[in-house]
């Protein structure tokens, strides 16, 4: 189906061309004996998007408060548009990484008092507040008082913030964390618009969706950046292919296939998700024969077996695989197997239902979740999903319905249902002041590991945290991906048959992401029901089955092929002269979600054929001026298809939106 | 019972332990309040009227004169701090607060006794604070008398006795003689440390339950234990058992402190007091919790504290007499925890009653106590469940 | 100065939202000078006593019967065949008055006759009180029935200033106003500063290149404003509940009370940017607002008393000499020539407060 097309090099500025917006020359940060940056050389040219890219604790919150110039470095020399940092703050704006806005001030009284704070005239104030407001779809908003504001709602408000002075860069330390999909990308599309009017925008993120939308991409890890370059060039530069393989029996093929996976061999990964195996190759052809015939002899069905482009969380694996980042954590020392409840139903809900006042959170919820399945429950914010998943597993009680939990269905908080579920919460299930160990002494405790199991148990947990030897430290003192691994061996040492992971992954690197993932699918194996949820769609891939709640309702189900499949119309990417300028007059007659810019590329959804749409839009382009260079029909993405489902359910009015 | 003693809860109670151990902002306030508090209020708190400064006008100058200055300012009470040479300047000494007392002694003084006439002295006091001035009024006044006394007795101004009316009393003189009881030396700090011990019990207690009781909530670590096999009651135990045993410790350091220091005499039983101390103790506990269930936050809890302790530290006859408070408030005493543990600390530790006489104090105490722990308790699970 | 309104405005509106900050300084205090300033006192008058009259005749019985007609004593009778002590025990009664066998007999011959007086000593103060005016009635007595008409050779006419009616409330109610003003206001600044850093919102001022000085003013006017809020219900009450009213020129007390709100917010905002923890920085407040400002200032128990070594921190303690400006206001009437030094003192504490805030944040930066 793909139209091959070729692309040009990226029109990347040049330094030389533009000048640089930031440059940074040997930095070096030092707290006490820990270096959390070491030597840091950067030159990002104005008008770029520039991505950080690393996991928690990799020193980016470090190196934006150098270069916004409220920290000093320990050595090492910034320059922001050729002054030193601190008195370059005039013209820097700066996201920190948690909401530094005043949740008890209006959203008004926020951008006043910044504006104020920056000495910006008041009559300029009310104007560029307005206009920024107006330009994130928040005007309605003015009044609200920011701490009732929704999580990307709130980071859009930081964003006007920080653009009341009209600063010539933007500092964004993790901007989109815990922000849902929708509004993730509604705040790109901004970040993409203000770059392509001349700021220059540095943005630090954990998620590798996110990097392709940079014009250029780093790679930061234990305090140095170790690739740099566009997305484009990031992925040629790791010389091989993707092939997707969807076959019936994904475990067993798994199996087969990482048996003889590695650097110089034939296959160098295999990376499972939820209804397919994606494998690394340099010659995809060769390989592709290779696996037919691998998986002949037990006799596996092959449905499907596709080259790809490689993504750049490939690059990243193989990049931190190269530094000797990789975990192998020891095989679970599980005892107990699930495999026989295999297909019965774990997680029941029939007509779930609950009211907190005249406000409707969730609407006749219809979910079966069975023993040996992930489920990916997905949603934004405020869709219900937190609500519904703290009915599921009885800390809140529905209004009506009726929910049938590991075969109990009256007494949800019985203690021998409990002892068989595992429980992860959004960001804090451990706690901070006692030691790793403690910790986990603590779960097994009270959970009643038997005795002659907690050594083994807690070992493993360790060395699945990669934290073997730091057991005293004190568990807050962690970096929150760390944090999260330690969360996840201390909430599976009971061996759990249900499991509960609310946003398991956030903040962990894309190395330990996919050791999280190759436990939840081992424990799956052995019977175990899983229910996730998460803001990450690219993640979503790897569950069995995905539930898509908007409003407190359940508006689609299926695997994820199921999902994009169902999606209708076609997605084109175009790539275009004028990136910007296309994006601004597509959106002129095309709903605002059916447009997005990534990088420089751009993404149309339309609801024609794929041939049809793509002539019109080269015809509309040309009108105005803006030469096609090429164009061709992309798979959806689940993300794509996700805002899809929301916006097509906004437009049914399904979605009053926010209010 | 026994179900209680399972590896669940010896989990939980290891858990609350190590957190305890850890903050060390508990084991400060475990340890400074006593220190502090008792220090300070015992050493500080004194309102015994001693060493008044006494400025004098001495118009006489006489040896007459100079025997009644001398006579007041020799005594406990005043300290002869400096004359003054005009009515004007002593009256700045007292504004200003050089002087507290003030004494006139007219030109005519010494005269008048010699002719045996009567003499007349003004004594100026700053009646600013009222306890001061009414015991420093008291003390001028026999001090004064008894100087009258000895002028007519003795021979040395027998030209006033002759003078004088003969004795015509129709009868003799009624002796008081004051004897002062289990405190002869009228010891300020016993009576504010006893009162301390009580405030200390229940506010320290409360402030630091309310503050383990709000972490787990504001932490987010809550959810995840209530989706742990553990029982809500356990949870609630586990939290206040470590957290008692520690306030007992301390209650203990506070009854050492009061021994060791301020020799606090023990004339009743040791077990008495500490009984009534552990029940203060639960029920600061109780407050604690049920502060904290009522807030989101450590910070809440605390600042709504104060809305909860200053009445009750002065409604209870801790640091004042009760006798001192509007008769409208005293009822509202009877109410509080606190006065009932002053009675019987005070009781026990310095006139050695016993249970025989205190028990409707202890009654009342324990019947506070249930409640307090029962009602927070209750709301404490019922936000659990 | 934009900047510092800004800043100011933003404090403003952010305690105006928070409603329990609102009560914290408007309603709060009110209750806590009704309760403390009418409760804190140790003048007691209508104390019980105990008489036990062992000769019952009837020169012990208008002996009693004085007693009986002071206000200051309240007397019940006990029965003779009982140990006083036991009133003591239970609380019934402060003082035994005990009157032997024969009183009355050797009264009326002019003997000089002993009463017992017991006094329970656990509350030294309450004892000396109770023993003063036993001594005081008795006194009496004798000047009406043993020596009328012989007048005392001296007499001493006892003035008594700035208070003749000795009420207590007079005295406290100035005091527990200082205590609410040191507590409150700074309280909140402490913790206005300490969310600052806690919620990292410091890192979008440090960025925006305001300096120090703008930034704490703007908060310390802001506090200051709040405090002198918490003033006006606290005066109204002081006048109508506790009856006191301006005597002399009261604006030595307006410039000192201004000063005094700028000196307390200093000292929250001060605490506030040294210790970046909420509940610690409350508790610092709580310990110097409170603690400091209740025992070592004067407030009931006279400073005198403090012992000697450590007397001279009450002179660092701020509230001591707010409370005797205030004291000077209500009961003296001194004015300026009398307060002038402790104004500059307050002024000069406040200064030195925000220096040492403006110490601590000069920098403006996150400090590592």
């Amino acid at each position: 189906m793909s139209v091959p097309a070729t692309y040009p090099a990226d029109p990347v500025p040049s330094p030389e061309a533009t000048g640089s917006a930031i440059r940074t020359s040997r930095l070096l940060k030092r707290y006490g004996a820990i270096e959390a940056v070491r030597g840091l050389d950067l030159d990002i040219v104005r008008g770029e998007i520039f991505g950080l890219i690393g996991p928690d604790g990799a020193g980016k919150t470090s190196t934006f408060q150098i270069l916004a110039g409220v920290m000093e470095a320990t050595s090492g020399t910034v320059e922001v548009f050729g002054k030193p940092a601190r008195e370059a703050r005039s013209q820097t704006g700066y996201l920190t990484q948690t909401f530094s806005l005043y949740p008890d001030l209006s959203v008004a009284e926020n951008i006043r008092y910044i504006g104020d704070l920056r000495r910006v005239a008041p009559a300029e104030i009310a104007e560029r507040g307005l206009r920024y407001l107006k330009m994130f779809d928040m005007d309605r908003f003015a009044d609200r008082l920011a701490g009732r504001l929704s999580g990307g709602m709130k980071q859009k408000l930081a964003l006007v913030c920080a653009l009341v002075p009209e600063p010539k860069v933007l500092l964004l330390d993790e901007p989109t964390t815990g922000v849902d999909p929708v509004s993730r990308r509604e705040f790109w599309d901004a970040l993409a618009h203000l770059a392509a009017d001349g700021l220059t925008i540095m943005v630090a993120t954990p998620y590798l969706d996110e990097a392709e939308r940079c014009h250029r991409v780093a790679l930061m890890h234990l305090g140095e950046i170790h690739q740099t370059g566009t997305p484009a060039e990031l992925r040629a530069g790791l010389h091989a292919k993707r092939l997707e393989l969807r076959t019936t029996e994904l475990a067993k093929a798994e199996q087969l296939l990482t048996q003889d996976a590695g650097d110089g061999r034939e296959i160098l990964d295999v990376q499972r998700f939820g209804d397919r195996l994606d494998l690394l190759t340099v010659d995809p052809e060769n390989t592709t024969k290779y696996v037919e015939e691998k998986l002949k002899s037990p006799q596996l069905q092959i449905s499907e077996i596709q080259t790809r482009e490689p993504t750049l969380e490939n690059t990243f694996v193989a990049t931190l695989r190269s530094l000797g980042q990789e975990i192998r954590p020891e095989p679970f020392p599980g005892r107990y197997d699930h495999t026989d409840l295999r297909g019965q139903i774990a997680i029941g809900a029939t007509q779930l239902t609950k009211r907190f006042g005249a406000f409707e959170a969730v609407k006749h919820v219809n979910i079966q979740i069975r023993y040996g399945e992930v489920y990916g429950l997905l949603g934004a914010n405020g869709a219900g999903k937190t609500t519904t998943i703290k009915m599921l597993c009885g800390l809140l009680a529905p209004t009506t319905g009726e929910i049938q939990l590991a075969g109990e269905t009256g007494s949800l908080r019985s203690q021998s249902v409990r002892q068989h579920i595992g429980y992860m919460s959004q960001k804090f299930s451990l706690y901070d002041d006692l030691s790793i160990e403690e910790n986990l002494n603590f779960f097994a405790g009270v959970y009643g590991v038997p005795e002659s199991e907690r050594e083994r148990k807690r070992n493993w947990a360790l060395s699945f945290s990669g934290l073997e030897g730091k057991e005293k430290q004190l568990t807050g003192s962690l970096p929150g991906g760390w944090k999260q691994r330690v969360a996840l061996g201390a909430a599976i040492m009971h061996e759990p048959s249900i499991l509960f992971l609310d946003e398991p992954t956030s903040g962990v690197d894309p190395l330990a992401r996919r050791a999280f993932w190759n436990i939840i699918n081992r424990l799956a194996d052995l019977g175990t029901a899983i229910l996730v949820t998460t803001h990450y769609l690219e993640e979503a891939e790897q569950c069995n089955r995905l539930g898509f709640m908007v409003a407190g309702e359940l508006v689609t189900e299926g695997t994820p092929s199921e999902i994009k499949n169902r999606q209708e119309g076609h997605l084109i990417e175009f790539v275009v002269d004028q990136p910007q300028g296309a994006a601004d007059l597509l959106k002129q007659t095309l709903e605002r979600w059916r447009v997005s810019l990534f990088g420089d590329r751009l993404h149309v959804v339309t609801d024609e054929s794929a041939q049809a749409g793509i002539q019109s839009t080269t015809t509309q382009l040309a009108k105005h001026g803006i030469q096609v260079l090429g164009a061709r029909e992309e798979r959806f993405s689940l993300e794509d298809v996700f805002i899809g489902v929301v916006e097509k359910a906004r437009q049914q009015g399904k979605v009053a939106s926010e209010d | 019972m026994k179900r209680l003693f399972n590896h669940r809860f010896l989990a939980l109670i290891q858990k609350e332990f190590a957190q305890i151990r850890r903050d060390r902002r508990i084991a400060m306030s475990l340890i400074l309040p006593p220190v502090l508090q008792l220090m300070l209020f015992g050493f500080v708190l004194n309102s015994k009227v001693q060493n008044l400064r006494l400025g004098v006008i001495d118009e006489s100058r006489t040896p007459e004169s100079r025997e009644l200055i001398a006579r007041l300012s020799e005594s406990e009470s005043f300290r002869l701090t400096s004359y003054y040479l005009s009515p004007d300047a002593l009256t700045d000494a007292i504004t200003h607060g050089k002087a507290q007392a003030g004494l006139i002694v007219p030109y005519d003084y010494a005269r008048n006794l010699q002719r045996g006439r009567q003499a007349n002295v003004q004594f100026l006091l700053n009646a600013m604070d009222a306890n001061t001035a009414t015991i420093a009024r008291t003390y001028a006044q026999s001090v004064i008398a008894s100087y009258s006394a000895n002028l007519q007795s003795s021979g040395l101004h027998a030209e006033f006795s002759q003078i004088a009316v003969p004795d015509v009393g129709r009868r003799g003189r009624v002796d008081l003689q004051p004897s002062f009881l289990y405190n002869p030396g009228l010891v300020a700090s016993w009576f504010s440390v006893t009162g301390v011990l009580g405030l200390l019990c229940i506010l320290n207690g409360s402030l630091v339950a309310s503050a383990t009781m709000v972490k787990e909530r504001e932490a987010g670590t809550l959810e995840q234990l209530l989706m742990s096999p553990a029982d809500t009651s356990e949870i609630v135990l586990a939290k206040i058992v470590p957290l008692f045993l520690l306030l007992c410790m301390m209650a203990l350091f506070a009854i050492g402190i009061m021994r060791v220091v301020f020799h606090v005499p023990f004339h009743g039983s040791f077990m008495l007091v500490f009984a009534g101390a552990a029940l203060c103790l639960l029920s600061g506990i109780g407050i604690g919790t049920f502060i904290a269930t009522f807030t989101q936050s450590a910070e809440q809890a605390q600042l709504t504290s104060f809305f909860v302790n200053p009445p009750m530290s002065s409604l209870s006859g801790a640091l004042t007499p009760m006798e001192a408070m509007p008769h409208w408030m005293q009822p509202l005493a009877k109410f509080n925890p606190i006065y009932h543990f002053g009675v019987i600390c005070r009781a026990s530790m310095l006139k050695g009653s016993g249970i025989e006489t205190l028990w409707p104090n202890f009654l009342a105490l324990l019947v506070f106590t249930v409640i307090l722990v029962s009602l927070s308790v209750w709301r404490f699970r019922k936000q659990l469940g | 100065m934009r900047r510092i309104l800004a800043q100011t405005r933003k404090e403003l509106i952010q305690i105006l939202r928070d409603r329990l900050a609102l009560a914290l300084v408007l309603v709060l205090p009110v209750c806590i000078l009704l309760l403390l300033g009418s409760s804190i006192a140790l003048t007691v008058s209508h104390l019980p006593i105990i008489v036990q009259d062992f000769d019952d005749s009837s020169i012990s019985r208008e002996l009693v019967d004085v007693f009986r007609a002071s206000t200051s004593l309240y007397v019940t009778s006990w029965p003779t065949d009982r140990q006083p002590q036991d009133a003591f025990m239970t609380n019934k009664a402060r003082a035994a008055l005990i009157i032997p066998e024969h009183f009355g007999r050797d009264v009326l011959r002019k003997q000089s006759s002993p009463v017992q007086f017991l006094v329970d000593g656990s509350d030294s103060n309450t004892a000396s009180l109770v023993a003063g005016y036993a001594t005081a009635i008795v006194n009496a007595y004798n000047a009406i029935h043993s020596g009328a008409t012989s007048p005392q050779p001296v007499q001493a006419q006892i003035r008594l200033w700035y208070n003749p009616g000795l009420s207590s409330k007079k005295y406290s109610g100035p005091g527990v106003f200082v205590l609410a003003m040191s507590m409150f206001a700074p309280l909140l600044a402490s913790l206005a500063m300490a969310k600052e850093g806690e919620k990292k919102t410091i890192l979008q001022v440090y960025v925006s290149s305001i300096s120090a000085h703008e930034f704490l003013l703007g908060k310390i006017l802001a506090f200051t404003l709040v405090g002198l809020a918490e003033c006006v219900p606290l005066l109204v009450l002081l006048h109508f509940y506790f009856g006191l009213s301006f005597v002399g020129d009261p604006s030595s007390f307006f410039v000192a009370t201004v000063l005094y709100s700028f000196c307390v917010a200093a000292f929250g905002i001060m605490v506030g940017a040294a210790i970046p923890s909420r509940v610690a920085a409350m508790q610092m407040v709580a310990l110097g607002g409170f603690l400091l400002v209740f025992l070592l200032s004067g407030l009931i128990f006279p400073i005198d008393n403090i012992p000697i070594q450590i007397r001279w921190i009450s002179n660092l303690v701020w509230g001591k000499h707010y409370i005797y400006v205030v004291r000077d206001a209500f009961l003296q009437g001194g004015g300026w020539p009398s307060t002038w030094l402790e104004v500059l003192i307050i002024g000069f504490t406040g200064l030195v407060f925000y220096t040492l805030a403006w110490r601590t944040m000069r920098r403006m930066q996150v400090k590592a």
